[in-house]
């Protein structure tokens, strides 16, 4: 509803973007009818609402296509754009959080924290121009942006396209998830399971694999289920850079060309998607925290 | 954005354009091609203009007519490369001595990609199509004097004109023949070009096969891809690492460098109709006054600006005629850079201390620059621009539709479109009965030569009164590799026929 | 005034260090803003200089296409940003203190909804919010972007502010003021606001650097300040269609960006382990 409303206060008609200049007054009204922007708004509201229900997305305004085929289509490049991201920037990050926080006073310790520092303090667009600078301009080993028209058709091109734009997300994610792992690690070297696990002989990577790493992940995964969210969420800016035809370029074009269905089609998707991902990372706590199971079931019953 | 402005762009008038292009020291397309050229080779084509469906009466932009006119669907009469309006799907046509009735006779053994073969009637339902009430083609007033067509036989189309219409043949190049068994071609086609449609992945490519049977000659490659891009930068890229053959326009003079200096790359630089203009509403104060137009156009030097958006390239232009219209005339001296005359003007029109405008400028490059250099030139001549940035659809609400602004910046690619200026009611509301007069008589001429002549009367005095501020022609620049010839180089229209283009194996 | 401890003492010395860092920077930037309102080095919108030249003595981060003179313009973001932080921060942090505190005393129910809409909203990134925002606001301005980030900030204030107030109202001290029977708006100003005040600084500080962020990626989609603001974003949008022929163009402003925000995070946690002892419980 918000959606709706949301949208339908945005200035402009989605039937400008049928037309050309030496539009005359009828034409303009025909295109109008043919979108429904000539419709009482309370009927508009109730068509949107009935085909909602339906899990039927509509018609875009502007190519007459399914809305949901479309959105099918753009998040084969925005799904393996964020999970190849976000897989990368654990494997970066969690060692070096844990290395910052169990090596925090050598030279390298201290490194992590500071890239750490800068990575949040970079938007992630500039990271993009800055890597299409040296990658694709000065090395030329990498495209600079787009997809190939047989999207996965050809995945080794596929996977050269995507190579910078990952890289570009999982940069600015890992930095910011170097810092949750350090101070997680930190809890985690401060604790007394820890203690007591050194003081019955375990090693100390071994005590800090077998007890460490089961409790100080359950606070990392719902930190990791949040940048999930908002990375997927947040293509729109990496997709602007690399001109990917992703869900984020989508929902740009959709705005600027009044395109409702799109918009509404994105944002709905969209939403589904987050809650699913903050479903499955709640879960993913409690399987691997015993204790979180016990606490839910008490308040369930 | 630019579909508003850049969609449906056709017609033109027959005249010696190949040779005016040729004195104006157009570049070669291609050095010999030594190596033969690969029939089996498909031609990746990059562009930045996406269609928005596949029908050019729906509002499909101008990538359309580039992807799919002459390629995909032919029309009676086709506008060929260097401006000349050849016979397409007609093989002939008479028309009577008062110019009222048109006999066309059609090509023999076409046939549409779906087997169906071209008879007088698709015809009649292809331009009813353009002319239908809900058509949503931009040309479709143009083709306004047609009362009535007739098919005698399957071969044979009448058509009979309320009036003259000396511009029939071309207003009919961009009228697509389509099977009229096909229902709606938003996202298929039946056409009877040497291509049909493989596939559309949108956002991404069109891609485009030979066709089966084709009438004329088979085309010298095996199809062409046409691959969209929204972001200039990432079409030169895609062109540097091979990902596509060839650029149909290159928006930016900084990418060029990387191609001019490279044997790899052949850079062509065509003929553009694309004219950047500030257009003033002639309707308001205080810009009904002529004095104040003129002052404004003098006091911005349109050097500089090309100079600094397009580098080496470009065309200084002092109506909206390009060079390639054959009712140009140089006017470039008229209302040229003078910022001291400029202030003597407005004095006279009684703003000696200037005043305040709001410039409407769509959201995309080079508009919002062009604002900024416009704003800093008549800050020196006292008059103070607000910058209003608004979409390509607010645009067309505000300033087509409602007329609602005090001046705006947009580009132009229409051919042959100073008729504009006689439409008292479009969006810049120029009106001079004298220009609307010439205009209305030139589209009845008898004579190209009389047509040619009224136009040009009407071009001088659309720059004397300065009816807008016309800033610059854009450059129409195509960047191939090297072993890729036989594309088309100029921008007459938005077409870009892909039949001739081979490709050499390396 | 109560003042709550809820944790571990603070690491003071390498607190204070952070916090003089970040000091200097953000001091930088905000002395850079003043000056830019009497003095720059040239004229914004002189067209003086040649296309695109390369950084020089004259031109300390080179010129764009129109020859107007970089530094000029980074100048000037700086002025931007901190307009667009300050206003942003402002307008996320009036509303949201304002939403969370009445959450924390409603009904159970519409707590409950307050919850939710706030998480919901969280879940969005802040730019996407913006971004609506902007598209739904009918002309961009820097007023709008400044409206957009606020609203959208607003969720993450709010969020934050229930959660802080609830943990006071448990307190037996605010059992002891009802039961005496101090009304509530009363509780609110005396008890509540100076308690949770210290942790929502900190908070307010890195929202400062979210909104510096989220102000030039809005830019950089076109969706912010409209020209002639030469917001960061903006230039960095330009600098990218002529990377080629000008590289410098994308370097400095992205700087410029990267100190500001360096800056502030870095004076958040200094003052996070200075005046706020609840370190890393905020995030």
């Amino acid at each position: 509803m918000v959606l709706f409303a949301l949208l339908r206060i945005l200035p402009g008609d989605p039937a400008n973007a049928l037309l050309g200049v030496g539009a005359d007054a009828d034409q303009i009204a025909a295109a109008r009818q043919q979108v429904g922007s000539d419709l009482p708004l309370w009927q508009q509201f109730v068509g949107f609402f009935t085909s909602l229900a339906r899990f039927d997305l509509g018609t875009s305004f502007v190519s007459q296509a399914p809305v949901s085929e479309e959105i099918l289509a753009r998040l084969s490049v925005t799904v393996p754009l964020t999970l190849l991201a976000f897989a990368l920037a654990i494997i970066v990050a969690v060692p070096l959080g844990i290395i910052a926080a169990v090596k925090s006073h050598k030279w390298y310790g201290g490194l992590i924290s500071v890239f750490s520092q800068l990575g949040i303090a970079i938007p992630v667009f500039w990271v993009g121009i800055l890597l299409v600078t040296a990658f694709a301009i000065n090395l030329r080993l990498f495209p600079s942006g787009g997809f190939p028209r047989q999207g996965w058709g050809n995945p080794a091109d596929a996977l050269r396209d995507l190579t910078l734009p990952v890289l570009t997300v999982a940069i600015v994610m890992a930095s910011s998830l170097v810092r949750y792992v350090r101070s997680a690690t930190q809890d985690v070297l401060g604790s007394d399971y820890l203690r007591t696990a050194r003081a019955l002989g375990s090693s100390f990577i071994e005590a800090l694999l077998r007890h460490g790493v089961r409790n100080g992940s359950v606070p990392i995964i719902s930190i990791l289920g949040i940048e999930l969210a908002s990375t997927f969420l947040g293509a729109v800016v990496v997709e602007r850079v690399f001109t990917l035809p992703g869900l984020g370029s989508m929902l740009l074009l959709g705005i600027s060309q009044r395109d409702y269905p799109n918009v509404q089609g994105v944002l709905f998707v969209s939403t589904l998607l987050v809650l699913f991902i903050g479903f499955f990372a709640d879960l993913a706590q409690r399987l691997i925290d015993p204790r979180l199971r016990d606490r839910s079931r008490g308040a369930a019953s | 954005m630019q579909l508003f402005a850049r969609s449906n762009r056709r017609q033109f008038g027959a005249t010696a354009i190949a040779a005016s292009i040729a004195a104006l020291g157009m570049m070669s397309v291609s050095p010999a091609v030594l190596a033969a050229a690969d029939t089996s080779a498909v031609i990746e084509i990059g562009s930045l203009y996406e269609p928005q469906n596949l029908d050019n009466t729906a509002g499909a932009g101008q990538g359309i007519n580039e992807a799919f006119n002459g390629n995909v669907y032919e029309a009676l009469f086709a506008l060929t490369d260097g401006g000349d309006v050849s016979d397409a799907l007609a093989k002939d046509y008479s028309v009577s001595d008062d110019g009222l009735t048109y006999t066309i006779t059609l090509q023999d053994g076409v046939t549409f990609h779906s087997g169906d073969p071209l008879t007088a009637a698709d015809v009649k339902a292809s331009i009813e199509r353009v002319t239908a009430e809900s058509s949503k083609s931009s040309r479709k007033n143009n083709l306004a004097t047609i009362t009535n067509i007739e098919t005698p036989d399957d071969s044979t189309v009448v058509i009979t004109l309320s009036e003259r219409s000396i511009s029939l043949p071309y207003n009919l190049s961009y009228v697509w023949i389509v099977n009229d068994a096909a229902t709606s071609i938003t996202d298929s086609e039946d056409g009877t070009g040497p291509y049909k449609l493989d596939q559309w992945r949108r956002g991404s490519s069109l891609s485009l096969t030979l066709a089966d049977n084709y009438w004329g000659e088979a085309p010298t490659n095996a199809g062409v891809v046409f691959n969209y891009f929204t972001d200039a930068t990432a079409l030169n890229n895609a062109l540097l690492t091979n990902a596509v053959d060839i650029i149909t326009s290159v928006q930016s003079p900084d990418a060029l460098a990387q191609f001019t200096d490279n044997p790899d790359f052949t850079v062509t630089n065509g003929q553009s109709t694309t004219k950047e203009l500030m257009a003033f509403n002639d309707r308001v104060a205080p810009f009904d006054k002529v004095e104040v137009r003129k002052a404004v156009a003098r006091a911005i030097d349109d050097k500089k600006l090309l100079e600094s958006i397009w580098g080496d390239y470009g065309t200084l232009i002092g109506s909206f005629v390009p060079p390639t219209d054959p009712w140009y005339v140089d006017l470039t001296a008229v209302d040229a850079y003078d910022p001291d005359s400029a202030k003597a003007m407005l004095a006279e029109a009684g703003y000696p201390d200037g005043f305040t405008f709001s410039l409407d400028t769509p959201d995309y490059d080079p508009h919002p620059i062009v604002a900024e250099f416009i704003k800093s030139e008549l800050a020196k001549v006292g008059v103070t621009v607000n910058i209003n940035i608004i979409t390509a659809n607010e645009w067309y609400t505000k300033i087509y539709q409602a007329h609602d602004f005090d001046a705006t910046l947009q580009e132009h690619v229409n051919h042959r479109d100073i008729v504009f200026y006689g439409n008292p009611d479009f969006y810049w509301g120029y009106n001079n009965p004298k220009v609307v007069e010439l205009i209305k008589q030139s589209e009845s001429s008898a004579t190209i030569d009389e047509q040619n002549q009224k136009l040009t009367e009407a071009n001088k005095l659309i720059a004397e009164d300065a009816a807008s501020d016309w800033l610059y022609l854009y450059p129409q620049i195509v960047v191939s590799a090297s072993n890729v010839s036989g594309y088309p180089v100029n921008g007459l229209n938005s077409q870009f026929y892909a039949y001739d283009i081979e490709k050499s194996a390396e | 005034m109560t003042t709550i401890e809820l944790d571990r003492p603070a690491r003071r010395s390498a607190a204070s260090l952070t916090f003089i860092v970040g000091l200097i920077l953000v001091g930088l930037h905000v002395a850079i803003a003043l000056l830019t309102l009497v003095w720059t080095p040239y004229d914004p919108s002189s067209t003086a200089g040649g296309r695109l030249e390369a950084p020089s003595l004259l031109h300390w981060a080179g010129t764009d296409r129109l020859g107007r003179d970089l530094f000029t313009q980074i100048m000037i973001g700086s002025r931007i940003a901190l307009q667009v932080g300050i206003g942003a921060v402002g307008i996320g942090a009036a509303i949201g203190v304002t939403i969370g505190v009445l959450a924390a005393f409603a009904t159970r129910l519409l707590d409950d909804a307050l919850a939710a809409a706030f998480d919901i909203l969280i879940a969005f990134p802040t730019l996407l919010l913006a971004m609506l925002v902007v598209a739904a606001s009918d002309t961009a301005s820097l007023w709008s972007a400044i409206l957009a980030l606020g609203i959208a900030l607003s969720a993450i204030v709010g969020r934050l502010t229930r959660i802080l107030a609830k943990r006071v109202l448990q307190m037996d001290f605010i059992t002891a003021a009802r039961t005496s029977g101090t009304s509530w708006p009363r509780i609110v100003v005396i008890h509540i606001l100076p308690n949770i005040w210290p942790t929502l600084m900190v908070n307010f500080a890195l929202q400062f650097g979210l909104a510096a962020i989220a102000e030039a990626s809005l830019s950089y989609l076109g969706l912010g300040a409209p020209p002639p603001n030469a917001s960061w974003g903006r230039l960095l949008q330009e600098a990218q269609g002529t990377v080629y022929t000008a590289p410098f163009g994308a370097i400095a402003p992205g700087l410029a960006l990267l100190v500001l925000v360096i800056g502030i995070n870095l004076f958040a946690d200094g003052l996070r382990d200075v005046g706020d002892p609840t370190r890393r419980r905020s995030r």
